[in-house]
């Protein structure tokens, strides 16, 4: 049955819907403060790097400058992905899960001391394809079972990981593939290969969310998904099409994880959902939806790469990290809060 | 003879418990204005919505230049020739307006299957041109004003006009409600521009606009078609007349029940705002006394009653309860000042219908039972038993699921609920919302015994009828603003032709 | 008649499954149907239980707690880190930093106005992060003398019965006494059938949620420490593969995550039942590693299932 349908039986659901749009009107536009909280991502990532650069004089350097884009890379690649499900609305707890199974899948494929398949770089076109499947299964039994989201890939991330376990047996496979491992290694122009990836991964992702109608329509269902329906977008095969993309980057990540440490295991993603998460909602990119853009996550991630890397500088634990980034979502969050909102949040 | 353009023959929709369209027929010929009026919750939305292809009619058929066709959807609507223009409800503000007015039909501008955003923003000009409104169609929604979204709006209907090969109706649902008066003149403009090429449904509450614009006017009343006019032939009077079809009896408001109010103030305003939503509003509420408050959509009463409600705070001004200045930051601080409010929308706000009647009763006063932590089950179950005698609440037993009442007894169980807790104001927004005749009555003659019981009541009433026959005093508002008073004692009851001259 | 006896199947179809499976692995393995067998069956499932059980209120508001893994694990490690110094105040001491992590969450949720799932995974990397503080980063072993004189009451038996299970018991009881029996439950009930209408009757919706989530911390917490009194030790990442078991508990057991329907005894069945297909597919030779396979998408189809899909208009 179609929920526009449902909505208005009886003779409510009109007034809410007009309420509803004009709030977020209102939450969109207004002075001064929504035009300082356009900027106040970037504003915090330049006044970081002065803090660190403050306390510590190895901070401005080119050797830590790359670093910090090295160590941006696999998050770039991931928050590509994640932003647009958020711009939907929607979210994306999956990331650890399929970046667990592609990193797996792709270590066994390249030559290795488990397998012997050795395709080389075939192999990266394989991992990234199965990505976008573990997407696709996200996006379908989201939208064709009708299950939340978070839900959904809860079950799916967790499904991924145990994939990952169970190929390996809870195993290390390392791979010996120097041709592959090229592909986060390699430093043409001195800037490692990672980098060159993550910036094109960035560049795609642009493009998709300002010139193509998925990424308009993203938008258009991340604000307002009975009007995006009745301006006659197919709003099912959209929201499929976005799980898949992102699916897409994340095993993109997975093959860049693997490169990096020229290993598969099931837990070389832990912690890749936080920063991913992290980094989003950091750079501006509304829970809410319809609001931000991928230009804003790599600020974002900017911001929790300059973060991890100035705490390190510091001498601070790295068990601290989660719980930095933990307090930096809610810190985020809350300057975001717009006050004049009334609604009901679950 | 040509066919119509558009035509509706007999079409009904139901919806439980609600005769929302009944056997409505009705047709708008090439290059003609047709005027569309009717109370809220006469029938016009459910005919829009009908048309638009968000509703589906359970009988009827549509004509489309005397072919019928089903719209299932809005985008077949569209490319059926009927284009709507909802009150700024269909622009996305996080997008710009030329893809607003393209939102969905993007094809045209592809180009190796990237958007060309100097093509689409140099067709969306065009549209925009047609609509007298100058800017950027880059720029994004959320920075236009409320009336140049509302011209984005009708240009997006307009965009149908270059891309259809048959002919075009434009619905233009209330578009003057919340423009400025220069703007309606433009819009008058357009509307008489567009006759050139489209036919036009204009709605609205103001009926002098409609006389002004339309060739002819059909009054809804009850879902039903009660009255197809000329404009040339018909007065705002004669409008009004039809809209509300019978005249007052006093029986049917219990006006003999009517008592003077105490001199005691309960609850009073002074020079309260709210952005974007009311301002400057006064007046004192005494115990035993009902007032009602008239206005039209947009008109600030419903924002107002939910700020005295608790639901959004004001911005400036005061609020006295009982002689000391309150200020409520949610519902639940105004309830424990005794004041509580019975919502329009039942269904969400007013009841929880998974719980049970006698659970519903005492929702708002749950601390009176319980004994040392643990719920009072015994007591709650004579509570209920007493106020559904009390309500004459037709139900197999107490512990029945509030959702399987009908709707008058669902109200009733929401009456009891602040009756429970013992609230000495109660906010009546539309309390006779979507029951029926006899369970109206009764809800007439419990807010009765209410205010006899020294409780006073803020009414926004369905219709006006209802406003003017229960009320001892009437604000009338309007763009947010009190714009008249009127003191309406059992007898002395004004007009609603004096009403709705402040109201529009 | 029929929707009647359709509502009781409804309500009874998780204790049918339960038998059911019990049956089939039974059915393979006689020995399974031994009372000593099933007795430890449950014993085992008791610690996901109690993480489940303070979920559940949760999630019969309509919200949910992601954090109760971490809370969990870093309970262990208070405790863990504690009692040589603390003694038996090193229970309460661990109970309340699961409580304060509770609060956190829903403090978090109701005052930024954020999605729960968010709130509580912000929060999550909080705890996480405490537990590895107190335990200084490694697994804390708890000294055998001491886990017989402060932990003995949550190992061992009592009258032949092991006592997880009359930990569990007492839980279950007073859980679904308070959901039950007080205003709090009646209200977390209806926050989760209709929020809006339970704030506009005037009920302080916030200060519900929060005692919610409170509880919900709270119950981790004690699931925490009983892991850690039948393992012995403490760690950061003592319960790090809990979160999804105990959600797949509350959902199969039919809660349903939109709120409004569920109890602690369907969560307690629930609980049973994961453990029970558990087993069932080790019987079967299933590798531990590929069962989260099998429970993540048992998790997604029983959401799809008990989900109230009138309730929400954009399912996002």
């Amino acid at each position: 049955m179609d929920p526009g349908l449902r909505r208005d039986d009886g003779l409510m659901g009109d007034h809410d819907l007009i309420g509803r749009n004009r709030l977020k009107t209102a939450a969109l536009n207004g002075g001064a403060l929504a035009q300082w909280r356009k900027w106040a991502p970037l504003a915090v990532l330049l006044a970081l790097c002065i803090l660190i650069s403050l306390f510590n004089g190895n901070f401005l350097t080119i050797g830590n400058f790359i670093r910090l884009l090295n160590s941006a890379a696999i998050p770039l690649v991931l928050c590509m992905g994640a932003t647009f499900i958020i711009l939907m609305g929607s979210i994306d707890l999956s990331v650890e899960g399929i970046v667990a199974l592609t990193a797996v899948m792709v270590s066994l494929l390249v030559t290795n001391d488990i397998s012997p398949y050795a395709i080389g770089l075939f192999a990266v076109p394989l991992a990234v394809i199965a990505g976008g499947v573990m997407g696709l299964l996200n996006g379908l039994l989201h939208v064709k079972l009708k299950t939340p989201s978070f839900m959904t890939t809860l079950g799916v991330g967790f499904a991924g990981v145990g994939i990952a376990m169970a190929v390996l047996g809870g195993d290390t496979v390392r791979i010996s593939d120097q041709t592959f491992r090229f592909l986060s290694l390699g430093r043409p122009l001195g800037i490692p290969m990672a980098v060159w990836i993550a910036i094109a991964s960035v560049a795609i992702a642009f493009i998709i969310q300002e010139r193509t109608r998925l990424g308009r329509w993203l938008y258009a269902i991340g604000t307002d998904e009975m009007t995006a329906r009745h301006a006659g977008i197919p709003i099912e095969r959209t929201r499929i099409l976005i799980f898949t993309v992102a699916g897409l980057f994340y095993g993109l990540g997975g093959v860049l994880s693997a490169a990096q440490f020229g290993q598969g295991h099931a837990l070389i993603s832990q912690g890749r959902l936080f920063t991913t998460i992290t980094a989003v909602v950091v750079g501006g990119t509304a829970l809410s939806g319809g609001v931000g853009s991928v230009l804003n996550s790599v600020i974002g991630v900017m911001i929790v790469v300059v973060l991890a890397n100035g705490l390190v500088l510091m001498g601070v634990e790295p068990y601290v990290q989660q719980g930095v980034q933990g307090l930096l979502i809610i810190a985020a969050v809350a300057l975001a809060l717009d006050r004049s909102r009334l609604e009901v949040v679950k | 003879m040509m066919p119509p353009v558009l035509e509706l023959r007999g079409v009904s929709k139901s919806f439980p418990g609600v005769k929302a369209l009944d056997d409505v027929s009705f047709a708008i010929n090439k290059s003609e204005v047709v005027g569309l009026i009717g109370e809220n919750g006469a029938g016009k939305s459910s005919l829009l919505k009908v048309l638009n292809g968000i509703y589906q009619p359970d009988r009827g058929e549509i004509l489309v230049n005397g072919q019928a066709i089903r719209i299932v959807s809005p985008r077949l609507a569209f490319d059926s020739g009927i284009a709507m223009v909802f009150q700024e409800q269909s622009i996305l503000p996080t997008l710009t307006v030329a893809e607003n007015i393209f939102l969905g039909r993007e094809e045209e501008f592809l180009r190796y299957g990237l958007i060309s955003k100097a093509r689409m923003n140099e067709a969306a000009a065009v549209e925009l041109k047609k609509v007298r409104l100058a800017c950027h169609p880059g720029t994004r929604c959320a920075d236009l004003s409320f009336a140049d979204r509302q011209m984005v709006e009708i240009a997006k209907a307009l965009s149908l006009d270059s891309r259809i090969k048959g002919d075009v109706t434009i619905l233009l649902d209330e578009p003057t409600s919340v423009v400025e008066r220069k703007e309606v003149d433009l819009l008058f403009e357009i509307v008489r521009d567009l006759k050139q090429r489209a036919s036009i449904v204009f709605i609205s509450h103001r009926l002098e606009e409609v006389l002004d614009i339309s060739d002819r006017v059909y009054v809804m009343r009850d879902g039903k078609v009660v009255k197809e006019l000329g404009s040339g032939e018909a007065t705002v009077k004669d409008l009004h007349q039809h809209m509300v079809g019978r005249q007052l009896h006093h029986e049917y408001y219990r006006e003999a029940r009517q008592a003077a109010p105490s001199s005691q103030v309960v609850l009073s305003c002074n020079g309260l705002c709210k952005e974007g939503a009311f301002s400057n509003i006064s007046f004192p509420l005494h115990a035993g006394e009902i007032i009602g408050i008239a206005g039209v959509i947009g008109s600030g009463r419903e924002d107002l009653a939910r700020c005295l409600a608790g639901h959004s705070p004001a911005d400036r001004g005061t609020l006295t309860v009982d002689g000391s200045v309150v200020r409520f930051g949610a519902p639940h601080e105004a309830a424990r000042k005794g004041i509580g409010l019975v919502p329009s929308e039942r269904k969400t706000e007013g009841q929880v219908s998974a719980f049970t009647v006698a659970e519903n009763m005492t929702l708002a006063a749950l601390p009176k039972y319980v004994a040392s932590g643990i719920l009072r089950f015994a007591a709650e179950h004579a509570t209920a038993q007493e106020w559904i005698g009390r309500l004459k609440i037709k139900t197999p037993s107490t512990a029945t699921m509030v959702g399987s009442l009908s709707g008058g007894n669902q109200q009733k169980v929401v009456l009891a609920k602040w009756r429970v807790a013992g609230v000495r104001v109660l906010i009546l927004d539309h309390p006779t919302r979507g029951i029926d005749v006899g369970a109206k009555e009764d809800v007439y003659e419990l807010v009765r015994d209410m205010t006899a019981e020294g409780m006073a009541v803020i009414l926004l009433g369905d219709t006006l009828e209802e406003v003017i026959g229960l009320s001892n005093r009437i604000l009338v508002m309007r763009d947010g603003e009190v714009t008249a008073t009127f003191e309406a004692p059992p007898g002395g009851k004004p007009a609603q032709v004096d009403l709705i001259r402040h109201m529009v | 008649m029929v929707d009647r006896y359709k509502a009781l199947l409804q309500t009874f179809l998780p204790v049918i499954v339960l038998v059911l499976l019990v049956l089939l692995i039974g059915g393979y393995d006689p020995t399974f149907f031994a009372a000593s067998n099933l007795l430890s069956v449950t014993a085992d499932t008791m610690t996901l239980f109690l993480m489940a059980s303070g979920v559940t209120l949760v999630i019969m508001m309509g919200g949910i707690d992601l954090s109760v893994q971490a809370v969990a694990s870093m309970t262990s490690c208070i405790l863990a880190a504690y009692l040589p110094r603390y003694g038996i105040f090193a229970i309460p001491l661990a109970v309340l930093g699961g409580a304060v992590a509770g609060f956190a969450g829903g403090f978090v949720s109701t005052r930024l106005r954020i999605p729960s799932f968010i709130a509580t995974l912000a929060v999550s990397g909080v705890v996480i992060s405490a537990g590895y503080w107190f335990s200084d980063t490694r697994s804390v072993n708890i000294p055998a003398e001491l886990r017989d004189s402060y932990l003995g009451w949550a190992v061992g038996d009592t009258l032949g019965i092991p006592r997880e299970i009359w930990v569990g018991a007492v839980f279950l009881i007073i859980l679904s006494a308070i959901l039950q029996l007080t205003p709090f439950g009646r209200l977390v009930r209806g926050i989760g059938a209709q929020e809006r209408a339970v704030m506009a009757s005037g009920i302080d919706v916030n200060r519900i949620k929060i005692m919610a989530f409170t509880l919900s911390g709270t119950m981790a917490g004690i699931a925490g420490i009983v892991m850690a009194a039948r393992l012995g030790s403490g760690s950061p990442t003592l319960a790090s593969e809990f979160l999804l078991p105990a959600i797949a508990a509350i959902v199969v057991g039919g809660t349903a995550i939109t709120g409004g329907v569920g109890s602690i005894w369907r969560s307690f069945v629930g609980a049973l039942i994961v453990q029970v297909v558990r087993i069932g597919m080790t019987f079967m030779g299933v590798s531990v590693f590929a069962q989260q396979i099998v429970f993540g998408f048992i998790l997604v189809a029983a959401v799809a299932i008990t989900m109230d899909r009138s309730k929400v208009l954009v399912i996002k």
